[in-house]
Formats: C-alpha cells, structure tokens, sequence
C-alpha cells in the first residue's frame, strides 16, 4: 500500500472540509495511505511569496524538511499549497546558495533539507501510482457521459518546469468516472481568485469569462482541484446571479467528490450539500 | 505630457521626454541578479506575454512595459504600480515566453523590493497580519461541518508557532509591525 | 564510336573579366583561375578587398574577412589565402586603379575599354620599408593586410618629401609621373562584382549627419573600432577625440524607405548588433543603445541578437524625433518609445546610422551598357523567376554585393555560382 505524507494546507480544511472527506473515501477505497503530517505551517501562497519570498522559502522549505523525516511523498489537495511548496522544492534545487542560507535557518530547528522527496498533487498520486484501470474498476457507477469543464487552476500547470504536471492525468481522470471532458476556449484561464484582495471587479470578470466560456462549449459542471478555485467558480455564480441577473447553474465539484459518486458512495459523506451551486443535476446522470 | 494647465509658470514643452539620465540604471541589475532575473536581458519585447495575458487590457502598464520599464531603470514607476499586485500569478506569460523570461517570478520578484521599499496594498498587509498573528491564511469558522463528515475540528497538522516564529525574523514581521 | 560535331568542343575559351575585387569578386577570380581559365580581375582601388577590408570584423566568423572559415581547405596557405593567391596565380592577371571605360561586341566576345590609372607605386617593387610613408602623407599603407602588398600614393598630397621619396626609393617602386592609359581586352564573360556602398545619410535631416561630427555611420564606426585604425581601436569622440561613454545606433536609415531605398539593406542589423556587441564587451563603460523598427537577425544570425542583449545592451522600439547637439559634445537623442508609448531622452557621445547600402556608382553604367536588369539600382538576375539568380545576362553574371546586400558566405557563394556556371559552358 503506498503511504504518504498528507499536507492539508488551511485552506481545505476552513473552506472545503468535503473535498478533504472526499480526498480520504476515494484513498482509502483505492488503497492509499494518507497521514497528516504534523507540525507543518501554513505555505503562505501566493501572498507570503509577494512581500516576503526569504519567509516563504523558510516556511515551506520547513514543511519539507519536516517531511523528508518519514521518506514518503508529500501529497496535497489544494493547488495554491501544490504550487508553493513545488516552487520551493525546485527554487532550493536550483539555487544552492539560496538552500544554504535556508539551511543555516533549519538547522537551528533541528533541521534539514535535503532534497529526498518529491512534492505531489494527491490527483496526480492518484493516477500515477493506483492507476487509471485500478481506478476504473472501482467505479460503480458511471457517471453517463455527462459533460465536465476541467479547471485545472493555473498552479497545477504553471511553470510546468516546476509542477511536472501534464492535464492529460486530470483528463483521463475524469473519462475513468465515465463523464465526457467538454474543450472549451479559456480552459487555461486563471479563476481571478488570486486578485481577489486587490481588485474584486476583477476576480469576478475572470470567473465571469471563464463560467460563460464553459457553459457555451455545452458543460454540465465543473470539476476542480484546488479549494480557491472551487471556492471562486463556486461563489461568484452567486455574485453574478445576484448583480446580473446572469445564471450559470455549473455545479462545481472537487474531483474526488466526483469520484467517489462513480465509486457509489454516498452523497452525505463527501458532503455534496455544502457544494454552493447545488449539485442536483449531477446525479441524474448516475447510472447503474 | 501635455500638462499645459500647470498653475504656476508657463506651460510645460508638449513633448515631456523620460530623462534616461535620472532613470536607475542599476533597477535592470538589481532585478537580473535575483534568481528569477537571470533570463530578464534575453527579453526582445515582441510582446508575447501581454498577449498571454488574461488581464493586461485593464492595464495602463503591460507586461511587456513592465519589463521594458525594468530594463529602462524605471524603478520607482515599475515598484509602486498597482499592475504588479494584480498579477494573478497564472504564469501563462511565463509559459509562453519564447526566450525563456521568467516574466510572472520577475513581477514576484518585483513585489518583494516594492515590499521592501514600502509599497505594499493594504488588503496584503491585512493577509500578512493574519499569517503572523493566526499562522493561517484561511481560518475554521464551521467547524461542525467538519464535524459532521467525521474530520477533527482544527487544521490538521497545523503548527501556528511554526510560522509565526520564522516570520519574526523577516520582513513580513516589519510590514505587520510598520502596519500598527 | 560517335564522333561528337566539333562545335561542342570549341565552345567559348576567352579570358573571364571580374569587375570588382572585392570578396564575391576575389573568390570567383581564384577559382576560375584554379580551374584554368584566364581571369582578369580589376578594381577601381589600389588595394583589393573591397567594403570587407574595412569592417574590422566580419561575420559570421568575426575574423578578418581575409580569413573566413570556408577557405582553409587551400592547402600550404592556411588561412590567408587570398594574399598570395591574388599575386601568384599565374592565370589571374590583377588591375587596380582600373575601371571600365565601355563595352562593346558580343557575348562571347566582349571588347571592353579599361581605364588603367597612373601605376605611380610597382607593387612588384615595393617591400613596405617605409621610407615614403615617412618622408610624405602622399604615400600611406591603406592596411597592413592590403592587397597588393604595397603603399599608395594620392597625387592630391603631393610635397617635396613625395619627389624625394621618389628618388630614395631603395627598389625603385615609385614613379610619380605616370599617367593614365586605356586598353581594350577582349573577353568571352563578364563577372559583375561591383559590390554595394553605403549611403551617406546626409539628406536625411533628423539624424544631423554630416553637421554633427559625432554622427557617424556603421562602417566609420567598423574603422574607429579597428585596432589598425587611427585610434587603434578606442572608441573617441570625433568632435574632441574624448573617450566615448555612450553609443546609440539608429537602425534603417534610408532602407525601407520610399524616398531612398524601399528594400531592406538585409544585414545592417547584424553588423550594427556585432558592433554592439564588441563596444559592450571589448570597450569598458560603454553603453550602447539600438533604436530600431524591427530587428532582422534572419537565419542563425539570431544568436547576435541575443548575445548583444546578454551583454547589456539597450533595445528601444521606436523612431528618432531630434538630435540635438551640446557645445560639450555630448548629444541629447529624443526617441519615441513605440512599445512603451513614451518619449525617452538619451544622452549620448556617438549616434551611429545604421545607414542603407546603396549600389555603387558603377552598378547603373554597367546595367544599361550591357543591357541588364535593374533591381533598385542593383544588377537583376535575367530571369528573375528562374533559380540562377547569379545569371545577368547571355555571357554576364553578377555576385555578391553587386545583387544586392550580401554577407560574407552568401557572396562567396554566388561567387562559386558563377564559377560553377562558366564552368558548363565550356564542357
């Protein structure tokens, strides 16, 4: 069974304590051993990196330091954590006078970062070690051909140097479900929840851009990653029903949320209801 | 450049050129010697990373201005605009650059010496505030919704000290504390 | 057996004239003299090399031109070959100081009328001892690398010290009563490699050239920052031979330009960058700025293209609105930034033109005496459509600058073109 060490992040677990149940039904249903790592900061992202990119190498370099202790893998539901950490994964690796100074730092917290860990996205795990035929045999209940818009969230993707990550995985993850992936334009789009303390009429153009993109190209619902996506795609379809009198009706669904409904279990457990855009529509396409 | 109604004195030339005399030259090094910089000199303008970018019609600087700004010296220009800020940080300029510019880390980059200079937006601040004084971005507030689907209560794993006591020592503790 | 007619065999065998003895104009001479056939190769100068002898370093190779890549193969001559080749091959026969008076007959047999010009130094005699160059500035050495190996004399000089050198002469080199002559040579082909000149913007009224002594264009740029040159090397103000701090370089001077040259002049861009390149490198605490429309570094010459920006050096998008000058010497550029969408000023010591290349003055005579086609003043190939650009007309061929812009290897090549095509004519 492959074992891992779980980095949650504040994010998952404030705003999406259901992508995180669903996360853990999906793992253990597949075989996979999630343990939380203990004692690991917030990764301060992107914000932290903007004022303070000393701090935010520390802080993250830390977290890895920390992890390389047990020799698993670090995996992660939320892009934002994904992306930081990968940052810093790559930036210590590239730059040994950087890893020094970071060094000097940890040692004085009994630390060190060596570099004998990979960071990884927990959907990436998920198809690359379990992998897609596993998975396919575990789903019950295929998910019907329904079409899903994919925000993958631009710091799964984004410098893909640094992430290592391809959007086939997420692709061939969701055909595995039995939904159709729908192509539309802006499908590497940023959600705008980055600019969100900023310029919030920003943010909500970009999510407006991007829902209208989807919905136009035929989408059902969206499937995501990373919980300020999800909460951005999710949220602003209130917003804009609210100012514009403009309905989307795209569910948004953390990927495992999707999974574990093709896997046939229940929607109480992964918390369907908290999902802000109902969800309704989805199990209409539940088969089987 | 055409400020004709400038209260005292007669009207300004109605070409108001950029001194390059009072620009920074060293604006161009400083960026190129951080270790995203390193590429910035192969820049070649043809504007590749504005037409990547999903926001930069909102822009009065675009990102390849910015980056002509930085390679100008327009230091005091490029550190204090707002367009560094709303970088949504997609990194899609970054991907598509053909010679290789790390644009997006540049404007990280950029950010950290604007923070440095004290041009930081308020809402960042009130971010980083959080970070030290909660050691979290986001906080529980529903915690019976964790509850309910059989998850502890507080964020897992979660070391508040751990932060906090590595910010003390940097500059997120100077901005929080400038801030008060 | 067949037995083939004779006329096959007795196709044209005549000497080839090569007008120009510049790169394009040396390589086809050597060659068609390699291959047995009597070659005839003037120029107007009194030393070889053409517009190569004077851009210092020339790419692709940035060696001396003398000795790009594509010659070593020679053998027992290394990599100058061409300074002993010129004298040596006994089927090239060299006129300097020579020019074309007129051309008559037909192809095949081409009467042309030289205009050979006063021989006033033999450069069979002359072994550079150095006594005339001292003696009087009538007599300089145009470059150490000159070809023929010999120093010449400008009649407009004259002094005592020149009649002097005249009778000290320790070989006897020096006759400065020689005169002009005319001969007429008879020739089965012409080789037109007249080559390009680069046009001295001085019509063009923004830029201040030819009022602003600190206004130069490319190729005097090539000969301050030759080590050979006056300065040797330094790069100096003209106005006050202070130390230069800051250069800018204007690209597309009078080329793409309606009312001077609509082509592009295809390698100025390069050469400036190569330029750009050594002051940024090779001469300390210089800054050096590109103001340029587009930058056409085609092919692999890209690589100067980034290596110039590696090494420093500014690119601005846009156009020149004025020059002015200070009584310090110093210049204040006004440039319009297109891509920022603002004026800059720039301080600079040397404004550098990037200037287009125009066809030398030789280039339309020859067109309309021999009934060719002109490409903006250049020679057309005679079938424009047709694959053998090198082929002039029935009997004439032209390579090199003489077609138009041309760098190094592309000139070495349409000069080989022409070889290759003479070549099966006489099979």
């Amino acid at each position: 069974m492959p074992v891992y060490s779980l980095y949650m992040g504040c994010s998952v677990p404030a705003n999406y304590p259901n992508y995180e149940a669903a996360m853990f039904k999906v793992a253990e249903a597949l075989g996979m051993e999630l343990n939380y790592l203990e004692d690991v900061a917030c990764c301060g992202s992107p914000n932290l990196r903007s004022i303070d990119s000393f701090g935010w190498l520390l802080v993250n370099a830390r977290t890895i330091a920390i992890a390389e202790k047990s020799g698993h893998d670090i995996v992660t539901p939320c892009n934002g954590c994904f992306g930081s950490l990968k940052d810093v994964l790559y930036h210590l690796k590239h730059h040994k006078d950087d890893l020094k100074k970071i060094n000097v730092e940890l040692e004085k917290m009994g630390l060190e970062f060596k570099g004998t860990i990979n960071v990884r996205h927990i959907i990436e795990a998920m198809y690359t070690d379990i992998g897609i035929k596993e998975i396919k045999s575990k789903v019950t209940k295929p998910l019907d051909g329904v079409g899903i818009a994919i925000h993958y969230g631009c710091h799964l993707l984004r410098p893909v140097d640094v992430t290592e990550f391809k959007p086939e995985v997420l692709q061939e993850m969701v055909y595995a479900t039995g939904a159709t992936v729908i192509d539309y334009p802006l499908w590497k789009q940023c959600c705008g929840a980055t600019v969100l303390p900023v310029n919030e009429q920003l943010a909500i153009r970009l999510a407006r851009d991007k829902l209208k993109s989807m919905k136009e190209s035929g989408a059902v619902f969206i499937t995501v990653v990373c919980p300020a996506c999800g909460n951005q795609l999710d949220l602003q379809q209130l917003g804009l029903k609210d100012s514009y009198g403009e309905v989307y009706d795209l569910p948004v669904l953390l990927y495992p949320q999707i999974l574990a409904l093709a896997m046939g279990m229940d929607e109480e457990d992964i918390g369907l209801s908290m999902n802000r855009v109902p969800a309704d529509p989805i199990l209409d396409h539940l088969s089987g | 450049m055409t400020e004709t109604e400038e209260k005292t004195g007669p009207p300004v030339t109605l070409i108001d050129p950029i001194d390059m005399t009072k620009l920074d030259a060293n604006f161009r090094r400083d960026i190129s010697s951080m270790p995203n910089g390193e590429e910035l000199s192969a820049c070649f303008a043809c504007s590749t990373c504005t037409a990547a970018c999903p926001i930069a019609n909102q822009w009065n600087y675009k990102p390849h201005q910015l980056i002509r700004m930085i390679l100008l010296g327009m230091r005091d220009e490029v550190l204090s605009s707002k367009e560094i800020w709303e970088c949504l940080t997609c990194f899609q300029c970054q991907e598509r650059c053909p010679q290789n510019v790390r644009v997006t880390d540049i404007f990280f980059d950029c950010k950290n010496l604007a923070a440095e200079e004290g041009y930081v937006p308020e809402n960042i601040i009130a971010l980083a505030k959080s970070l030290v004084e909660k050691g979290q971005l986001y906080e529980i507030i529903n915690d019976w919704e964790r509850e309910d689907l059989g998850l502890e209560p507080e964020v897992p794993g979660l070391s508040i000290e751990g932060i906090q006591s590595i910010l003390k020592g940097t500059r997120t503790h100077k901005l929080v504390e400038g801030d008060e | 057996m067949i037995i083939y007619p004779v006329e096959v065999i007795l196709v044209v065998t005549g000497p080839v004239l090569v007008i120009g003895a510049g790169v394009a104009g040396m390589t086809a001479a050597v060659e068609l003299a390699d291959n047995d056939v009597k070659t005839i190769l003037i120029d107007r100068k009194t030393t070889i090399g053409g517009n190569a002898l004077e851009l210092y370093k020339a790419f692709p190779t940035d060696d001396c031109f003398y000795c790009f890549e594509g010659n070593r193969w020679r053998p027992g001559i290394r990599k100058c070959f061409y300074r002993s080749a010129m004298i040596d091959q006994p089927n090239i026969d060299l006129k300097i100081s020579t020019r074309v008076k007129g051309i008559s007959g037909t192809p095949g047999t081409f009467l042309v009328n030289l205009e050979v010009g006063p021989q006033y130094v033999d450069p069979r005699k002359c072994t550079l001892c150095g006594l005339c160059t001292d003696a009087s500035e009538a007599f300089h050495l145009v470059s150490p690398q000159c070809q023929p190996q010999a120093v010449s004399y400008n009649p407009e000089r004259a002094d005592d010290g020149a009649k002097k050198a005249e009778e000290d002469c320790p070989t006897g080199a020096i006759n400065l009563s020689a005169t002009q002559t005319e001969e007429t040579i008879t020739v089965s082909d012409i080789v037109i490699a007249t080559g390009y000149h680069e046009m001295k913007p001085s019509t063009i009224d923004e830029y201040g050239y030819g009022k602003l002594p600190n206004v130069i264009t490319q190729l005097e740029l090539a000969q301050m920052l030759d080590p050979n040159g006056e300065s040797s090397g330094a790069l100096l103000r003209p106005s006050d031979g202070a130390q230069v701090k800051s250069v800018m370089m204007i690209q597309c001077v009078g080329s793409r330009d309606e009312n001077y040259y609509p082509f592009c002049s295809k390698i100025c861009c390069v050469f400036a960058l190569k330029h750009a390149s050594i002051i940024s490198k090779e001469r300390n605490n210089s800054r050096v700025s590109v103001v340029y429309m587009d930058i056409r570094t085609y092919d692999r010459h890209e690589r100067y293209y980034r290596e110039t920006r590696d090494a420093g050096v500014e690119f601005v998008r846009g156009r020149v609105s004025r020059v002015e000058a200070h009584k310090d010497g110093t210049l204040d550029v006004y440039v319009y930034d297109s891509l920022l969408n603002k004026y800059l000023k720039f301080v600079v010591d040397l404004l550098v033109l990037s200037s287009a290349l125009e066809p030398p003055e030789a280039s339309n005579e020859l067109i309309s005496s021999l009934g060719l086609n002109s490409a903006s003043g250049y020679v057309g190939s005679a079938d424009p459509l047709s694959e053998n650009e090198v082929v002039a007309g029935d009997h004439v061929y032209a390579c090199g600058g003489a077609l138009g812009p041309a760098e190094v290897p592309e000139s070495v090549n349409q000069a080989r073109a022409v070889v290759s095509k003479i070549l099966q004519g006489r099979k």
